[in-house]
């Protein structure tokens, strides 16, 4: 997982219309897998920590909680229903979302790229 | 220079006392069909089944902004009011429209809350239509976001609402139309998603007049998109179990805005449900 999130953060510094997006973004996100804590902290759109838990002592301004399995569907090039977003994943009861979810949903374009930057691409299909 | 065969008029109803300018674009000839958009957008999301020749050779499509959405103006004070939408001024809305139009009991097709409001109509004025394509519709849907998220001065809500529904776009969708679908979203007028939502996640009286439809005059097919995850396939099964006679297809690969995110996936789908239009005898 920390080596997707480390391309994650490499591939966020190059999209800049990503970096634009999270300019005002300067928060610590909690991103829980299989009970395994990442604290994501985001200074002006960039990902500047990536710090492994357990920790009760980082302060975070939400959290999404989900496992291993829905975010390797999340990242196919096509998910199948309900893996294809990170609000799919509470709606089919594989995920949980909470804090401050204003937060969140200000910022949400933001958010919901990132974390799909760990998809690889679509492969074209073919014309028949 | 080539045009679109799209053409748009505006036109003047009374919606409960009221005047309302109206903007409407159409297409084709043959047997009418009156198109409803979702929340929180406007007629565009009909712009592929009104440039479809195979689709307008017979039909003659209908699509109008609501009052507040796309190039519909909101009515006069609009400046000091809140704007929630009912049922009773969206099922007025309708059928002053197409009385306006001199439409012929047409074809009612609507996606989301345009569905919603369709089988309204089917429950309530299946007189003044022939047939009802309700599209990501069910007979209920509480929200399980706080609809005033949409509608605050520290934040953009056209912004936030296109991000939120970006949930319910297919990734089939070709990227081009799907940021055109989300762009009508991020256009939408301050309050107006918020105003829409309240009608959606609000009103549950369609429930209890779900059986009183009658499908043997006016048939109501359902369609819904297996990536829809506001009106998922399960709540589109269950309204249309609960009206007699309904149909209801799944669309695996589209989502909550089918007619505009994925147009080519979407287009059979259409056209099965308008095939399955009885042509109405002569009263």
């Amino acid at each position: 997982m920390r080596a997707t999130l480390a391309m994650m953060q490499s591939r966020l510094n190059e999209q800049p219309h990503l970096l634009r997006l999270g300019q005002l973004f300067s928060e610590t996100v909690l991103l829980e897998v299989d009970g395994a804590e990442f604290y994501l902290t985001f200074r002006d759109g960039h990902l500047i920590q990536i710090a492994e838990g357990p920790s009760r002592k980082t302060p975070w301004r939400f959290a999404l909680r989900t496992d291993a399995d829905a975010l390797a569907q999340f990242w196919q090039p096509r998910p199948r229903p309900g893996f294809h977003d990170i609000f799919g994943f509470v709606k089919i009861g594989r995920g949980r979302i909470d804090g401050d979810i204003l937060a969140l949903v200000k910022n949400l374009r933001f958010f919901k790229e990132f974390m799909a930057l760990g998809r690889t691409a679509p492969q074209k299909e073919k014309v028949a | 220079m080539t045009f679109e065969p799209i053409t748009g008029r505006y036109l003047t109803v009374t919606v409960q006392g009221r005047n309302q300018r109206i903007y409407v674009e159409m297409a084709g000839e043959g047997r009418p069909v009156l198109c409803l958009h979702t929340a929180g957008a406007d007629t565009r999301q009909w712009r592929h089944i009104l440039n479809d020749a195979g689709l307008t050779a017979n039909h003659r499509f209908f699509a109008f902004d609501m009052p507040w959405h796309g190039k519909s103006l909101p009515p006069e004070g609009f400046q000091t009011e809140e704007y929630l939408l009912t049922t009773d001024a969206y099922v007025e809305t309708v059928l002053a429209v197409a009385r306006t139009l001199g439409l012929d009991r047409p074809i009612l097709a609507g996606c989301s809350m345009g569905g919603r409001i369709a089988l309204q109509l089917a429950a309530l004025h299946a007189d003044r239509f022939s047939g009802f394509i309700a599209i990501e519709a069910s007979d209920f849907q509480p929200a399980w976001y706080d609809i005033d998220w949409f509608h605050r001065p520290d934040a953009h809500g056209g912004e936030m609402g296109a991000a939120l529904v970006s949930a319910n776009i297919s990734p089939h969708a070709p990227e081009a139309e799907r940021w055109n679908t989300l762009w009508m979203f991020m256009q939408s007028g301050p309050g107006v998603f918020r105003g829409d939502l309240s009608f959606y996640t609000r009103d549950d009286s369609l429930i209890a007049r779900l059986s009183r439809i009658d499908t043997a005059r006016t048939p109501v097919h359902l369609l819904v998109g297996a990536y829809d995850l506001t009106c998922t396939p399960e709540d589109a099964r269950r309204t249309a179990a609960a009206i007699p006679g309904a149909t209801c297809t799944v669309m695996d690969e589209l989502g909550h805005f089918p007619m505009s995110e994925h147009p080519a996936g979407f287009r059979p789908f259409f056209a099965d449900a308008l095939a399955r239009m009885k042509v109405p005898a002569h009263v």
